[in-house]
């Protein structure tokens, strides 16, 4: 019997593992003319903090932000690269690019690595050439899908349903189901979604990034979290 | 399950202790099966001696998996009125690991007339341990004082013991050995042995994901027990910025039914004599 | 010593002393045999106009192509060589159909313009091997129209790779004519329907055979409709009103 475990975990050890997950959540909420991207600043691996601060949410253009989770090494790549297409896209088309083509071409930059994927949960928000708040989110190879709000990483499964509630008014009667979320509103709702989220989830906390883009521009804000 | 498979895989019972069960799960799980998961409790749990008898601390965080089940759990266990017992590992061994050798303890002390000693309550708890090779998680902290004065181990659930000046336990373990390394001497004043003891466990709760909350802490003296509860509180929850109150008749009424009851009349109450 | 102009002609690309690549010029040269191509925008969108050259009463004339759609919001019409510009229109195709493919919009026109001329001095060997498409310049020049976010824009581009916007432009034999005419008439407020008769009254003037609705071929860009190319009533129709004009 031992032997069968020694070979078991001499096979298991010697496997090449290329994946890490460092933990973290990241959220989107889209309004009439705004966004909210939030994102906490912990980055971990099993019972570990590697840092208590490294940003997830990464700038695009002056109108969009990449928000990510999953293995931090491959989000950041992967923001890159997006990074470097879009300015391509300027030096080519003389123009900036906007967010539903960055969002296109985001899944294909992901599909490209259909099996070799980037480990990645990201979710593309800002406006749209309209001026409208708008919220794409995808699968690690690049399955993509426009919404009004989105709750990806290791507390998603806490925030998600509540923002389906507060922010999708779901499960709820006798409510106005064309209201829209005020900019104030949904900003304290995501920072509401992280301050409960850190209290449940080992992986969640430290600081919180809040970014808000409107019309004015992108205004970021970093608050605390619980550091335990 | 047909009989001769059944003694293929586990063998014959031949009498005194049956790992039936546990070889049934090897099997089970070599084949796809899929165990239920147990409450673990990555923790972070340190023990001393000082000068007049033995600190121990814990922090408060019980974990499933990565989700926090109990912010305010009490890891410190209570084994006789001079032996306290701090417990890592399954949530469930832990406690009860320690009840079972209280409740012994508890016996013995009443057949002998005496206080227990530590060390009896450490050998209990290795021999209980050692007898379930390593398959009830439990490692604990145990401290006490007793006619010999106080005395420190660490107890690991394969069984084996270690008798120290300073110990840690739990996933925090290495994150509170590097504060008592740092700072730990011998025969020290009961402040600074506290104070040493929850820099300890803050050092398990703010760099252990599996550690977290508030600082227990228990001081056992010759005479006197303190056990103190939620010492510190470095993790207090921020209030909430909006009120999630729903107003009256949001929640959905799927059915509804009235009943007519009988109504009570005056005649039909009960007589009191 | 210096070779002489009839060495230089030889290669594709090897400067004369005096700094010229004379297959590039002999190329641009071809073009002005070509029938006419008229372009002219206005503030509506972009008109293309063509004369097709029926040499003979048995030649089919619907079978003359040269005003051509690149993509919805994209036409471009062609002088010179006409069979060369089948490689640059298939690549002008797979470039804007690959640019809606990853980011879900048109290819805006200048884009568009410019990949053509990406193409134009790809010939002879390449200085890394890469792989060429021709063993000489193009020998034709488009006229390209089309409709974006910076609004209607006529391009034209030549077999040098040269890339020029335009409010109005005529190229191939006659063109020199019919550019001093457009410049005379073209204004920057003038309507669609406008241009239709302009670009109809240059052709008219230019071509030596009777203008009819089948020996000219016309195209508009529109933001609402983009890319449409005339059928034989409409222009009917139009060459009606140039007349009533006239």
């Amino acid at each position: 019997m031992s032997t069968e475990i020694q070979n078991a975990a001499k096979s298991h050890a010697g496997r090449w593992e290329p994946y890490v997950d460092n933990g973290g959540t990241s959220l989107a909420i889209a309004g009439p003319d705004f966004c909210i991207i939030a994102s906490d600043t912990r980055q971990s691996e099993g019972y570990s903090i590697n840092t208590r601060y490294d940003s997830k949410v990464h700038q695009i253009t002056d109108k969009v932000l990449f928000a990510t989770s999953g293995y931090s090494a491959d989000g950041k790549k992967l923001a890159e690269n997006i990074k470097i297409q879009a300015e391509k896209y300027l030096d080519k088309n003389d123009k900036i690019i906007q967010a539903p083509s960055i969002a296109q071409m985001t899944s294909i930059i992901m599909y490209q690595k259909r099996f070799f994927p980037y480990y990645v949960f990201p979710i593309l928000a800002g406006l749209d050439g309209e001026g409208k708040g708008c919220v794409f989110s995808y699968d690690p190879v690049g399955n993509m899908e426009r919404v009004g709000f989105q709750v990806y990483g290791s507390a998603s499964a806490l925030i998600q349903p509540f923002l389906d509630n507060q922010v999708g008014l779901k499960h709820q009667e006798n409510v106005d189901k064309n209201r829209t979320l005020s900019k104030q509103e949904a900003f304290d709702l995501a920072i509401d979604s992280f301050t409960s989220a850190t209290e449940r989830d080992i992986y969640t906390g430290d600081y919180l990034e809040i970014y808000t883009v409107d019309s004015t521009g992108i205004h970021k804000e970093v608050r605390t979290l619980k550091f335990d | 399950m047909d009989k001769n498979i059944l003694k293929e895989i586990v063998g014959e019972h031949e009498g005194g202790f049956s790992f039936a069960n546990a070889k049934r799960n090897e099997y089970l799980t070599q084949n796809g099966g899929v165990m239920p998961n147990a409450t673990k409790t990555g923790t972070t749990i340190v023990g001393l001696i000082y000068k007049d008898g033995v600190v121990l601390g814990a922090d408060t965080r019980a974990t499933a998996g990565t989700i926090v089940a109990d912010k305010n759990c009490a890891k410190i266990h209570y084994i006789t009125p001079n032996i306290y017992c701090c417990g890592a590992g399954t949530a469930a061994d832990t406690e009860f690991t320690t009840n079972i050798v209280s409740s012994q303890l508890a016996l013995h002390s009443m057949n002998s007339g005496r206080q227990a000693h530590v060390s009896t309550a450490m050998t209990l708890l290795k021999q209980y341990l050692f007898r379930y090779q390593g398959h009830v998680s439990a490692a604990l902290v145990l401290g006490g004082v007793d006619i010999n004065g106080p005395h420190l181990y660490t107890v690991y659930p394969h069984g084996s013991t270690d008798k120290l000046p300073f110990v840690t336990m739990g996933s925090g373990s290495l994150a509170a050995m590097a504060i008592f390394e740092s700072r730990f001497k011998p025969n020290m004043e009961r402040d600074e042995a506290v104070e040493l003891v929850k820099d300890a466990i803050e050092s398990g709760i703010f760099n252990d994901l599996g550690s977290g909350s508030n600082v227990d802490v228990c001081v056992i003296t010759k005479d006197k027990v303190d056990y103190l509860r939620n010492y510190a509180k470095p993790n207090e929850r921020v209030p909430k910025l909006k009120s999630y109150k729903f107003a009256r008749g949001t929640t959905a009424i799927i059915s509804e039914t009235v009943r007519k009851f009988n109504s009570v009349k005056d005649e039909d109450a009960m007589e009191v004599v | 010593m210096f070779l002489t102009r009839s060495e230089y002609d030889r290669g594709v690309n090897t400067f004369s002393p005096e700094g010229r690549l004379f297959q590039v010029e002999y190329a641009i040269e071809a073009i002005k045999l070509g029938s006419i191509a008229i372009g002219v925008k206005t503030s509506e969108g972009v008109v293309l106009g063509v004369e097709k050259r029926i040499t003979s009463p048995l030649l089919v004339g619907s079978s003359i192509e040269k005003i051509l759609e690149i993509d919805n919001h994209i036409g471009c019409a062609m002088s010179g060589l006409t069979a060369d510009s089948r490689t640059i229109i298939e690549h002008a195709r797979v470039e804007a159909q690959n640019h809606t493919f990853v980011y879900e919009e048109h290819i805006p026109v200048e884009s568009l313009s410019q990949s053509i001329c990406d193409l134009a001095l790809r010939f002879g060997e390449g200085a890394h091997g890469e792989e060429s498409i021709m063993s000489r310049p193009f020998g034709v020049s488009l006229l390209v129209a089309g409709y974006d976010h910076k609004g209607p824009q006529l391009y034209y581009t030549d077999p040098s790779g040269s890339l020029v916007l335009y409010e109005a432009k005529a190229i191939g034999a006659g063109s020199e004519g019919a550019q001093t005419e457009l410049q005379q008439s073209y204004y920057k407020t003038m309507s669609l329907e406008e241009a239709e008769v302009l670009v109809l009254k240059v052709l008219k003037q230019v071509m030596e055979e009777k203008l009819t609705n089948s020996n000219i071929q016309l195209a508009k860009v529109t933001p609402s409709k983009g890319y449409q190319i005339h059928t034989a009533d409409e222009l009917a129709a139009i060459i009606a009103r140039l007349d009533e004009q006239e």
